[in-house]
């Protein structure tokens, strides 16, 4: 449908999933426009932390609130995109035992169930914790793949009538008589340009978002704070663990599936900068030196990766790292502010935060178009999280399990039934670190909107775990180049894989991780004879 | 313990110099912790792929004068580097490998990405072209097993398109190689290559592969085949109607672990030591500073006296040489290692650009000994991927370096130079 959308959505972060999603799920007729890939942006690129809200509970009772309401509702709705580790604030002898109080006393007043106990007992439950710590909180903290909730939400928003087009990039907002009416886009893959009609359209570009609201003339001051964070191959702790001070740098480490999260630092970059964030190595010692006071055996354990994401702040006062700016959301009918009619702009808040989010942005959508439905999305799960916890799902699905099988219902949920992972051809193991078969792989190039390697890994986690592509990448790029019959593209887009693997790995080369740079260095260039020109 | 000559590593350099050592009545001692890059290789040697200014090298020997003084083949010498280049084809004949190809001048082989890059010798799996080479525009039947994702066929059979040849591609499916996916990370190239050892399988598999050839006048087969020696490569060659091509897989490389074993056979049988899974963690030096003993994990305080030591410790991937965050070492004997004092110099962030650190190794002086605080240690000679002044990735020099400092550093202890 190339005409008469009810709405459009730019941006397939995580706000724009969920308000295509929560859209869809009113009835509208949505369309979802991302420049990239879905999740490129700050979506994939955080701790993966699913907030109690405590780490905002003194400094920002709103979001704390919003934190704790939201967690509970991820936990029902989203169970294959969580896990509910639970989390550790500590104090250390350097911190201000007196904070913990202050800090409870806080979590307490919005809603945050808080419970101090002994440092004995933190760790017996936690036995990765620095042991000198003299205080600890439990607060129900857990951990989220921003990438599997995104993808749900596309997912979702689809089976309910939304079209989804990535790597279609907004070239310009159409206006006619102080209305927005739709979207020029230009198609990155085959280069046309095309336009699109909406009778409202949301602006959920995140840090982006600056640059879409200048294209419909109109301003939002976005403040864009680099954080930076390492990835352990190993997951050091079972539970999040913070430090129980006013935020800082590098407090937080989070486990997510067989890795451990270090993070983050907060840098105010140009505006500029936004699309290439990298990693210095100044902030990756503060961020090993920080961490290993959370967990000494960070010292010793491998570094997989290093990367940054910008947050989408919005700009006020004159906070230099944008620390204390509030991560409350911000919802803008740009008719009451600026006088320009059909134009949202949603943005501020926290992956934490995306469904209410959505939930704002939608209902300014329906009040705009009189659309009465109500928003449905905190009752009803999403995608591949209908049935319940992992090992239910898997049972239902399978009767006997294998472990194939276990490790994607791990990710897709109960989506597994439907991604050829029957045959044993289907369950050949294309990814060895994180156990992606065959049939994963084949079933998200046909139905996930996958045009690269790169885009595979989002969907199905191949190439993220210790060997970063360094095998499956060859492999995987078989599977794609069979599907697309183009063997010459797939082995550029081979090319560019491995070197997104390596953008993340050069700032920490070093001890392991540099000796199986050098091994992944002999298999691209010697065995497989990458980047040279043929005969 | 004590023997003429120990050695550390248990790679190509290792064995081939070990060999050249015991063959002319040297007691040997290989100390070999494990894997070691021939199970990870090509199936084919490189000389010299390319030149530090990019270009393609004709006389391979002449072009050495092209490297920079500190490499390894330029304290080898052109002349020593003629003989040797000469003579490695029937050393390796004399452990039972057939290689192919001109001593002194590059062919190309396919890589299992299905790109033509620069070979030196091959084994007998491996086909080589020649330069500018174009062939017949035949019909080709790219064949693989069914389930088999280590053998890239797209990528394979577009190479041959564009070489000239139709092609077509098809799957074999064998009831024994199904029961290898019942556990799904068994379908790798060597677990196949087990199967294909039995001759009622092999049999099974060429009837396959002739049951599906049509009008086709070559076959292109991934390199599965012949584990423990090539009689699987002959009987398909001799069976199959056509001209077979053997392209590479993913790693483990099958023929990379069949010569790996044949060398370590020749090597036995020419009655050297080998100590297979130990690790050589510390080192004896005497008044002298020369090395007087090596400890290894398995073997504790019992020290493994020599009056030479090779060490073909295979470099930062061998674990040759261990990176800490801010600097490069030598963990056995503290030796001298070139690399850059600046991390941020270590690497380049584009991947596929020159990296330094697959270049790093130990400092050695004109005849390969090794250097210590500035200082030659007398006794102690440095080969193959350890030996610093060369970035064997990068300039396609790996096996040409291990074997010819292997035969320098075994002439060199026997006084032949």
């Amino acid at each position: 449908m190339k005409d008469g959308y009810d709405v459009i959505i730019i941006g397939g972060g995580i706000t724009g999933a969920g308000t295509a999603r929560d859209c869809a799920m009113r009835g509208l007729k949505v369309l979802l426009i991302e420049r990239n890939d879905i999740a490129t942006g700050a979506t994939g690129r955080n701790h993966g932390l699913l907030h109690s809200g405590a780490r905002y509970a003194v400094t920002d009772r709103e979001s704390a609130a919003e934190c704790i309401s939201e967690n509970l509702i991820l936990k029902r709705i989203a169970r294959n995109c969580v896990e509910d580790t639970s989390g550790l604030f500590i104090s250390l002898p350097e911190d201000d035992l007196g904070y913990q109080a202050t800090f409870v006393e806080a979590c307490k007043a919005a809603g945050i169930d808080a419970r101090i106990i002994d440092p004995k007992e933190a760790l017996a439950m936690e036995p990765s914790v620095n042991p000198s710590l003299t205080g600890a909180v439990v607060v129900p903290d857990g951990s989220v793949d921003p990438f599997r909730l995104c993808l749900a939400n596309v997912i979702d928003a689809k089976a309910r009538g939304a079209d989804v087009l990535v790597y279609h990039e907004v070239v310009e907002v159409l206006r006619e008589n102080g209305r927005v009416i739709g979207v020029r886009v230009l198609d990155k893959v085959h280069g046309d340009v095309k336009e699109y009609y909406g009778s409202v359209t949301v602006n959920a570009g995140g840090i982006w978002g600056h640059h879409i609201a200048s294209l419909a003339g109109v301003n939002v001051g976005m403040f864009p704070a680099k954080g930076a964070l390492l990835i352990f191959a190993h997951r050091v702790a079972k539970l999040v663990l913070n430090r129980c001070r006013k935020p800082a740098n590098a407090d937080i480490l989070v486990p997510g599936d067989t890795v451990s999260i270090i993070g983050t630092t907060s840098t105010r970059i140009p505006y500029e900068e936004c699309d290439d964030v990298r990693v210095t190595p100044d902030e990756v010692d503060l961020l090993l030196r920080e961490g290993s006071l959370l967990s000494p055996s960070l010292s010793s354990t491998r570094i997989l990766r290093a990367y940054a994401g910008v947050r989408p702040l919005v700009a006020s006062g004159d906070d230099p790292s944008g620390r204390s700016i509030s991560r409350g959301i911000v919802c803008i009918d740009h008719e009451q502010r600026d006088g320009l009619k059909d134009f949202i702009t949603i943005t501020g808040g926290k992956l934490m935060t995306y469904r209410l989010m959505a939930e704002q942005a939608a209902d300014a959508v329906c009040a705009r178009l009189g659309v009465s439905a109500k928003c449905t999305t905190a009752q009803t799960p999403l995608p591949g999280s209908e049935i319940g916890g992992l090992e239910e799902t898997a049972r239902k699905i399978w009767a006997v399990p294998t472990t194939v099988q276990k490790a994607a219902v791990g990710r897709a949920g109960s989506r597994a039934s439907q991604i050829g992972l029957n045959s044993d051809e289907g369950q050949g193991i294309i990814c060895e670190c994180e156990e992606v078969s065959c049939g994963e792989i084949a079933s998200a190039v046909d139905n996930l909107d996958v045009r690269t390697l790169t885009d595979l890994r989002r969907r199905t986690r191949f190439g993220m775990g210790t060997c970063q592509g360094e095998l499956c990448g060859y492999r995987a790029a078989g599977v794609l180049a069979k599907k697309t019959g183009d063997a010459p593209a797939a082995r550029r887009d081979l090319c560019d894989f491995m070197n997104e693997r390596w953008k993340g790995m050069f700032p920490i080369a070093w001890g392991e991780t540099l000796r199986e740079a050098a091994f992944t260095q002999w298999v691209s260039k010697e065995v497989l004879g990458l980047e040279e020109d043929g005969i | 313990m004590r023997y003429d000559v120990v050695i550390i590593g248990g790679g190509l350099s290792a064995l081939v110099c070990g060999t050249r050592l015991q063959r002319s009545g040297k007691s040997v001692l290989l100390v070999s912790s494990g894997q070691n890059a021939m199970h990870f290789s090509s199936g084919s040697f490189g000389f010299l792929g390319r030149l530090p200014d990019g270009s393609a090298p004709d006389d391979l020997i002449d072009s050495v004068i092209n490297l920079p003084e500190v490499h390894p083949y330029r304290k080898i010498g052109p002349e020593r580097l003629r003989t040797y280049a000469g003579q490695t084809i029937g050393f390796f004949e004399s452990a039972g490998i057939l290689l192919h190809g001109d001593p002194t001048h590059n062919s190309y082989r396919m890589t299992a990405s299905g790109i033509c890059k620069p070979a030196w010798l091959a084994m007998e799996d491996v086909s080589l072209f020649a330069p500018g080479e174009t062939p017949s525009g035949g019909k080709a039947l790219v064949v693989t097993l069914k389930g088999f994702t280590d053998f890239n066929v797209p990528f394979i059979s577009s190479a041959f398109t564009k070489m000239g040849y139709a092609c077509r591609c098809v799957e074999v499916e064998m009831e024994e190689i199904a029961r290898l996916r019942k556990n799904p990370t068994e379908m790798r190239s060597v677990n196949i290559a087990r199967v294909l050892e039995g001759q009622q399988a092999l049999d099974r598999f060429i009837s396959g592969v002739r049951g599906k050839l049509k009008d086709e006048d070559t076959v292109v087969l991934p390199q599965v085949f012949g584990l423990k020696d090539t009689s699987p490569l002959a009987a398909i060659r001799s069976r199959l109607p056509a001209h077979v091509h053997f392209v590479g897989t993913m790693i483990p490389s099958v023929p990379g672990i069949r010569s790996q074993m044949c060398l370590k056979s020749a090597f036995q049988a020419a009655g050297g030591t080998f100590l297979p899974g130990d690790t050589a963690v510390r080192a004896g030096f005497d008044s002298t500073g020369r090395v007087s003993s090596v400890y290894t994990a398995n073997l504790g305080n019992t020290p493994l006296e020599a009056g030479e030591f090779i060490l073909a410790s295979g470099g930062l991937w061998g674990k040759g040489l261990e990176a800490s965050y801010d600097s490069v070492k030598e963990p056995l004997f503290s030796l001298d290692v070139d690399s850059p004092r600046e991390r941020k110099e270590w690497y380049d962030s584009d991947f596929f650009r020159r990296q330094a650190f697959t270049g790093f190794g130990v400092v050695t002086d004109e005849s390969l000994r090794a250097l210590k605080g500035g200082k030659t240690v007398s006794n102690l000679r440095v080969i193959g991927a350890e030996c610093g002044g060369a970035n064997p990735l990068e300039e396609g020099s790996g096996a040409g370096i291990a074997i010819m400092s292997a035969f320098m550093a075994a002439d060199s202890i026997l006084g032949r130079i």
